[in-house]
């Protein structure tokens, strides 16, 4: 039993960024009401964009490829975290730009146009960096283990949990404790209401858009470690998010960071028992529950319903 | 899709003028540029592709997991070929039916559901088969594919035809190619059919009226599941193995973009001329930049914004114009409210 | 024995009630008017009856038998057919198609992948009758999204006439139409009286009060009043409401 207890904390971890990952892809759902299956192309583009940071120099002009790659690993990693969701968020705007001509439209349309983007952002992938297996640098101070209570732990497993808190923190304080959030709420709720409110509904969603991209972009840097990156990597992560939010419900922040948990430690334990097949469970874990439909442990009826 | 000229129809003029010019393919294909092979490809993912439209353009159902079929439908016929008996007949019946098997496991769990929950369903299924597929080694040979699958020989009791070269193997799929056409034609365009299409505009009038809607969508899955089985046994016949890529999600994605771009949600013959345009821009395109795909994925995204009738819709438009009537309006399925 | 019956039935969405008590009865050749405010309940009441929703508590009753709970495939396999307030026509077929596809000798062989459904003469001579009925014989061969407003409505109840049924349910028939486009559709319910049940939930009081025998009142959920049209116009709260302002 004290043996699971690394694997627990992996489910944690991994859970904590699964939560990540579904809070981003539920503020698009909830504001859009349209489902972005790029979400999960958007996390693995983030890993990408990292790994062009932190790896190899790249062949920019006048040198600036070489002169970033001598700077301290821990000051570029800290800025890969920060500027990787940069980047990959102005994709996501360019996403939203797209999907804007398919509101109004039979649902299929901005389910078949999201899965176009996801294919196209692959393929980008593909043809800048291959099919190959990456493994993403990490800095010293966060890489390697310890031993504590007999057991070896990994040190980057626990920044990961901690950073991914961190960002749900950030999340959390913007939508509860600002009038953006508020504002963001309200247009889940009621977007015909938010527009009479005088708010730009266009400006709103582009906003939102970019915030989750944003942080399912972090999520990927993240996660790049533990997982490795490989370029269809996205779609490990958008069906955790999509299972999150079934669990959890559309709206509702805590479901998404439970439920986020709950699939975690699903997978953590997996792992435990048989390693290979753990990121199976997830997808098994997805048909039992669409199956059995749970309308959501926090949330109400979504547009998910249509 | 709006009801063409000859539905009710067996065998149409277009169905002729299709397989005459097919037909002739052999001698005129290395003339062009282009070499026989292609024109096996072409031919299987045209069954395939047929066989998803049933599902997607009439029935307004979108699988993304589709691959699963196709790739469960090579798995099986190899091990066929391999366990039970290297008779083609049989080996093809094995590819049918285990993905028709397949289909109607996974149909009992989507078939209730519709839009996003039912793609996401797909994907997963599609994932679950992808990953027993690589994993289960003793049975698949994991990554590295089932091999080696031989081309059996089309044996009709007095004549036997060999496969081996792929003018033959052309052929033999040509004629399955030619009955998959008018099975589908008549499916399309029968009661079973048009209730399908009736789901897909309006899932709600169609229960109200007596239809049992998850019954029809079940079938409609099988069906399609069975045609994808079959072109998948063709495909591991005509590559010689079956490999787990194309049960993943990027390759069950090339179907649905194929049958999109090519016009399935207007036009029976829209998938067909999806599949020619893919293999035709992946050779040709291909030789000239590595990252064709990319260019295919641009244009299906370009085709959902702008203009998602695709191809045939344009040739639609186009005749439209010429003969003077009046523009039908884009939009080929009517949001179901329920 | 009524056609369609529903008894104390209950409908609960979480935790708001949206019927409550409902009963209900129409008997064969009837037609049952349903009248009261936008949110009163009609619609969910409509649904219930065709097993759309399920009641938390309660029961339907079609010619005596219990389907509480059925799907609304099997509901309508037993002589219920409805028509939408908010239109639900197949838009790429024509009006012929959209009949066809109701009539139970169509839906009697709707598993068959071999026939071709097209060109049936026995089959479409059946599915224009229906069309003359409304009016609509001369637009047979077009697409229902290309009707106007009034024919699509016209096709509406064409559809569920279709399908032959013992009960009627219709929702909001003449929603959106002018003063001859109501004529119209009165016009043609008037004909189908007396043939079968008709159930009618309707804004317009004219023609509630013009062609139905009873009428139910609803409001909050709840049968406030019914009774024979000139027995309704005397009471107090229909009259003291905006729905009595005639009479």
């Amino acid at each position: 039993m004290f043996n699971l207890i690394p694997f627990l904390i992996n489910g944690l971890t991994l859970g904590l960024l699964f939560a990540l990952i579904a809070l981003g892809f539920m503020l698009i759902v909830g504001v859009m009401e349209q489902i972005n299956l790029a979400h999960g192309s958007l996390f693995a583009l983030g890993a990408y964009v990292a790994y062009a940071l932190l790896g190899p120099p790249l062949p920019l002009p006048a040198g600036v490829g070489e002169w970033w790659a001598e700077l301290p690993l821990g000051l570029r990693y800290v800025l890969a975290l920060v500027v990787a969701p940069c980047i990959v968020g102005l994709l996501g705007i360019l996403i939203e730009q797209g999907m804007r001509r398919t509101y109004g439209k039979d649902p299929l349309f901005g389910l078949l146009l999201t899965f176009g983007a996801a294919m196209v952002i692959e393929d980008v992938i593909r043809s800048i960096w291959g099919t190959r297996d990456y493994i993403l640098p990490t800095p010293d101070a966060i890489s390697g283990g310890f031993i504590a209570l007999n057991l070896i732990w990994s040190t980057y497993r626990f920044f990961a949990a901690f950073a991914a808190f961190v960002f749900i923190l950030l999340t959390w304080l913007l939508i509860e404790r600002t009038r953006f959030g508020a504002v963001i709420k309200a247009g889940a709720h009621d977007s015909e209401m938010v527009r009479a409110l005088g708010y730009d509904l266009a400006k709103l969603r582009i906003a939102v858009f970019a915030i989750g991209t944003m942080l399912a972009a972090a999520a990927g840097v993240i996660m790049a470690p533990i997982w490795g990156i490989r370029p269809h990597m996205g779609v490990d992560a958008v069906i955790p998010a999509f299972l999150i939010i079934v669990l959890g419900g559309v709206g509702s922040f805590w479901g998404a960071v439970i439920a986020g948990l709950m699939v975690g430690m699903v997978i953590g334990l997996t792992a435990a028992y048989a390693s290979e097949w753990s990121l199976l469970s997830m997808y098994i874990l997805l048909i039992v529950v669409v199956t059995f439909r749970a309308r959501g442990l926090f949330g109400k009826k979504s547009i998910l319903e249509a | 899709m709006q009801t063409p000229a000859h539905a009710g129809r067996l065998i149409t003029p277009a169905m002729v003028g299709v397989a005459l010019v097919l037909l002739t393919v052999p001698l005129w294909i290395a003339k062009v540029g282009l070499y026989q092979y292609i024109g096996v490809e072409i031919l299987i993912w045209a069954i395939y592709a047929l066989g998803f439209n049933l599902l997607l353009g009439t029935a307004g159902l979108p699988s993304f997991g589709h691959g699963a079929f196709f790739g469960i439908g090579a798995y099986a016929f190899g091990l066929t070929q391999f366990h039970v008996a290297a008779n083609l007949w049989v080996c093809l019946l094995g590819g049918i039916l285990a993905a028709s098997l397949a289909g109607a496991l996974v149909a009992g769990f989507v078939a209730r559901r519709r839009g996003i929950y039912f793609a996401f369903l797909t994907i997963a299924f599609g994932q679950v088969f992808w990953f027993i597929a690589m994993k289960a080694r003793n049975v698949t040979g994991g990554e590295d594919g089932l091999l080696p699958i031989a081309r059996l020989p089309a044996d009709f009791g007095i004549v036997s035809f060999d496969l081996t070269g792929n003018t033959a193997l052309y052929f033999f799929v040509l004629a399955l190619f030619l009955a998959t056409v008018v099975a589908l034609w008549r499916l399309t365009y029968s009661p079973f059919g048009r209730v399908l299409s009736a789901i897909r505009q309006s899932e709600l009038r169609a229960a109200h009226l007596g239809y049992q809607v998850v019954l029809f969508k079940m079938l409609a899955f099988i069906v399609s599941a069975a045609f994808a089985g079959l072109a998948g046994s063709l495909f591991a016949m005509a590559q010689g193995g079956a490999f787990p890529e194309v049960m993943a999600l990027h390759y069950s994605g090339y179907i649905v973009m194929m049958v999109l771009v090519g016009g399935g949600l207007v036009s029976f013959w829209g998938p067909v001329i999806g599949v020619v345009v893919f293999l035709l821009a992946r050779d040709l395109l291909g030789a000239v930049t590595l990252t064709w795909m990319l260019w295919f994925g641009l244009l299906f995204v370009a085709v959902i914004l702008f203009k998602p009738e695709g191809i045939a819709g344009v040739f639609q438009d186009l005749r439209r114009r010429f003969s003077r009537q009046p523009a039908a309006p884009a939009q080929p399925a009517a949001r179901s409210t329920s | 024995m009524s056609a369609l019956e529903a008894r104390q039935v209950h409908v609960r969405f979480g935790d708001r009630v949206v019927l409550e008590e409902m009963n209900f009865s129409v008997a064969p050749g009837e037609l049952h008017g349903i009248m009261g405010p936008n949110g009163a309940g009609k619609t969910t009441f409509f649904n219930v009856l065709t097993g759309r929703v399920r009641p938390s508590r309660g029961q339907v009753l079609v010619d005596g038998k219990d389907v509480t709970g059925l799907p609304p495939h099997r509901i309508a396999a037993l002589g219920v057919a409805r028509s939408f307030q908010i239109m639900t026509l197949f838009d790429e077929f024509s009006a012929l198609e959209n009949v066809a596809l109701a009539r139970p000798a169509f839906r009697a062989q709707a598993l068959h992948g071999h026939r071709a459904a097209i060109g049936d003469p026995e089959a479409d001579a059946a599915a224009r009758l229906v069309l003359d009925e409304v009016g609509l014989g001369s637009k047979a061969d077009v697409l229902a999204r290309d009707l106007s407003y009034g024919e699509r409505r016209a096709l509406e109840i064409a559809v569920a006439l279709a399908q032959e049924p013992r009960v009627l349910c219709l929702d909001e028939p003449t929603s959106g139409l002018g003063s001859d486009g109501i004529a119209r559709i009165a016009e043609m319910v008037r004909r189908l009286k007396g043939r079968l049940a008709i159930v009618a939930i309707e804004h317009d009081m004219e023609f509630l009060f013009g062609l139905a025998d009873r009428i139910s009142v609803v409001h909050w959920g709840q049968v406030i009043a019914h009774g024979r049209p000139d027995e309704l116009k005397a009471n107090p709260w229909v009259r003291r409401s905006n729905l009595g302002r005639f009479g």
